[in-house]
């Protein structure tokens, strides 16, 4: 039995009907239930991966399993969130809010595990639609400009990606024959160099900038700021980090099937310029403009964007173990910055309302005070985000800085110096954060139930990086030699 | 005589050139009918190209951007227009002349990187192609040219048309119908889209939340 096939399709065929029925509690109930039951399926399919359409490679597993692990964590913290009562919506918006957290998940699930082009593309549209209108929910003026930001630059950018969709199939038509051969990872493949290169190298560009855009990759980041400062925080900011990751994971499957053509002699180019032009560029711009953002999902945004480039980034320079840091860093950032978030949510709860508008640093200051364990849960999230030891991402990133040592070593230069510029930025806010002085009548209060989760996602990022079970291990350096 | 090439070539010229029309146009009126025309001839060429690679999918296409795109999209869109009064409302951000420019320099490079790359495809195919290459930039000009939201929407349906245009040109390609029907989703919230925004902005002083917590205390 294929268990993709559940994880994916529960949550998108109980969308509809969370989307009608219910009350406020007993959406974020049902929520949390089949983020649990899907998390179930996704540890399920290590042992039922399936075959055809639908079905889990090495990559697609490790992913899903974090996907559904993070969603649920997601789920568990909505709860309070939504009991809470900070976020002032109608019914039928929290129905909608709920089903739309489905959708997420659903199609997230659905982009990792898609063994085709064209249905990838549809996953990636659908949670763009989804995180739109999670997005707008708010409908105040700002909500509805970072909706309308987030559905042009989304929509043009998943136009180009359909395009370069095509030109894979147009590519690979020939020798594949028409039909669902020539739109499939593992077909593609396996017949990689019989594919036209010069096609294949024009529809790259087109899946780089389609896809790169839903990645938040300089010059195409301008809708990710705005839309994470937006909505109700768990949709919009914790489950949009996990659509990154899909984003980053189809580049890197499709700068594989190039690289591949361009070793075998197919005629394709080195697809290493372009990953590492967007990525550096990524990368600077946020070493630039962290410094200057005062909204603390706006900050976090923007170091969203820096991930993603350092990812890129270690896949433009290709190689295993490039590739097993870039991947290792996309699975520490997710973990720790999901924590973050729900660290974030908590905290802004603490100080009277978890809705968009109260997340400004000078609002959180000296979180302590309010709350010791959350203080310090903040403060360790901010700080694993800078990348300095002991932090999980400071593995990854000491991976990517030393093959990039070796590989390409002039362009250890700018990464080192974005790495450190990105480094103090975040972490001049750690000290103010945490031990500041709070805001007048601020009172110590309960942190609410459920935080221990956020606190063990942190110390999973830190653990996975430093004591990686082998049985990951293997994974990960397997599915890093097979897409070098 | 073999019409395959000739036909769909003309329907493929005529997508092309209502997209370059819209650039000179001042009037969203004009837009929406030539947005129309330039379905309608879609759905025309998904039909045509349905017959002549025998495609049964493809006749599914067609009737799809014909009921949904040539006529209910442009009816949903008129109303949009009328009920906001914004008649005249386009605003260019440079003079038409120079976009028509630019305009010509897009469809250029998009047959000067076509052709050259397709070399070994069917040459029907690589025409198609780069006409369709040439519609979809000429919407994204068109989405940068304009600051009307609606018709930003226009040059993105434009854009969207391209697309399905490259898709139905495609030899074989599987899932075109499904992939058509996923864009329309995305082309409706767009549509949707635009319409909140607008009463977000006729509105302004109305205080929404208000309304809200009326309506849920009347539940």
């Amino acid at each position: 039995m294929n268990l993709c096939l559940p994880a994916v399709f529960l949550p998108l065929l109980a969308a509809p009907a969370i989307g009608v029925f219910g009350t406020r509690a007993q959406g974020a109930v049902v929520n949390l239930a089949l983020n649990v039951i899907v998390f179930g399926f996704t540890i399920g399919v290590l042992f039922e991966p399936g075959s055809g359409l639908i079905h889990a490679d090495d990559l697609g597993m490790i992913f899903g399993i974090l996907t559904s692990f993070v969603g649920m964590t997601t789920a568990l913290s909505n709860l309070s969130f939504v009991w809470s009562g900070n976020e002032v919506l109608s019914l039928r918006r929290w129905r909608v809010y709920h089903a739309m957290c489905q959708v997420v998940l659903g199609s997230t699930l659905l982009g990792l595990y898609a063994d085709n082009i064209g249905l990838l593309w549809v996953a990636v549209e659908g949670a763009t639609i989804a995180a739109t209108v999670g997005v707008s929910l708010s409908r105040t003026a700002s909500a509805l400009e970072a909706a309308w930001k987030y559905f042009i630059l989304g929509g043009v950018g998943i136009a180009l990606a359909l395009f370069g969709t095509m030109l894979v199939y147009l590519a690979a038509q020939p020798a594949l024959g028409p039909g669902l051969a020539a739109m499939s990872f593992t077909t593609l493949g396996a017949h990689v160099t019989k594919l036209d290169g010069s096609l294949l190298t024009l529809a790259f560009v087109f899946l780089l900038f389609g896809y790169g855009t839903k990645a938040a990759l300089v010059p195409l980041h301008g809708w990710l700021p705005d839309a994470y400062a937006e909505g109700p925080i768990p949709l919009t900011t914790a489950l949009s980090t996990l659509m990154l990751n899909v984003a980053l994971i189809a580049i890197l499957r499709f700068r594989h099937l190039m690289q591949a053509n361009f070793a075998g002699g197919g005629g394709a180019l080195q697809p290493g310029v372009f990953l590492l032009t967007l990525g550096l560029a990524s990368l600077l711009l946020t070493a630039f403009s962290l410094s200057r953002r005062r909204d603390a999902r706006r900050f976090f945004g923007f170091s969203s964007i820096e991930h993603s480039g350092i990812a890129v980034f270690a896949f433009g320079i290709g190689g295993p173990a490039a590739i097993f840091g870039g991947l290792l860093h996309m699975l520490v950032h997710t973990l720790i910055k999901s924590a973050l978030f729900q660290a974030l949510m908590r905290a802004a709860a603490l100080r009277g309302s978890a809705a968009p508008g109260n997340y400004g640093f000078s609002h959180l200051r000296g979180m302590i005070h309010s709350n010791k364990y959350a203080g310090w849960l903040l403060g360790g999230c901010v700080f694993a985000l800078t990348g300095l030891p002991p932090s999980g991402l400071f593995a990854s990133e000491f991976i990517i800085i030393s093959q990039t040592i070796q590989r390409d070593p002039y362009m250890s230069l700018p990464l080192g110096l974005g790495l450190v510029l990105c480094a103090v930025a975040i972490i001049r806010h750690v000290g103010p954060l945490v031990f500041g002085h709070a805001p007048p009548h601020t009172k110590h209060q309960k942190a609410g139930f459920g935080i221990n989760l956020a606190g063990l996602q942190l110390a999973l990022g830190f653990g996975i990086a430093f004591a990686m079970p082998w049985f990951l291990l293997n994974a990960l350096s397997s599915v890093a030699a097979a897409l070098q | 005589m073999n019409l395959d090439y000739p036909l769909a070539h003309l329907m493929g010229g005529v997508i092309l050139l209502c997209a370059f029309s819209m650039l000179s146009q001042r009037r969203l009126a004009a837009m929406i009918t030539l947005y129309q025309v330039q379905a309608l001839t879609l759905s025309a060429a998904a039909f045509w190209q349905g017959f002549a690679q025998g495609a049964g999918d493809l006749y599914l296409t067609g009737l799809i951007t014909l009921v949904i795109k040539g006529i209910l999209l442009p009816m949903g869109m008129r109303q949009i227009v009328q009920r906001f009064n914004m008649v005249r409302a386009v605003e260019t951000t440079m003079p038409v002349g120079f976009s028509m420019i630019l305009g010509v320099g897009l469809i250029g490079i998009a047959v000067l990187v076509v052709l050259p790359t397709t070399v070994s495809a069917v040459s029907l195919t690589r025409e198609d192609l780069a006409i369709s290459l040439s519609v979809v930039l000429l919407g994204l000009l068109v989405m940068t040219l304009r600051r009307n939201a609606i018709a930003q929407v226009i040059g993105f349906l434009s854009t969207e048309n391209g697309l399905v245009l490259a898709a139905t040109g495609m030899p074989g390609m599987p899932f075109v119908a499904e992939l058509s029907v996923a864009l329309l989703v995305l082309l409706a919230f767009l549509v949707i889209g635009v319409f909140l925004f607008r009463i977000r902005e006729h509105f302004d002083t109305l205080d929404l939340v208000g309304i809200e917590e009326i309506e849920r205390r009347g539940r």
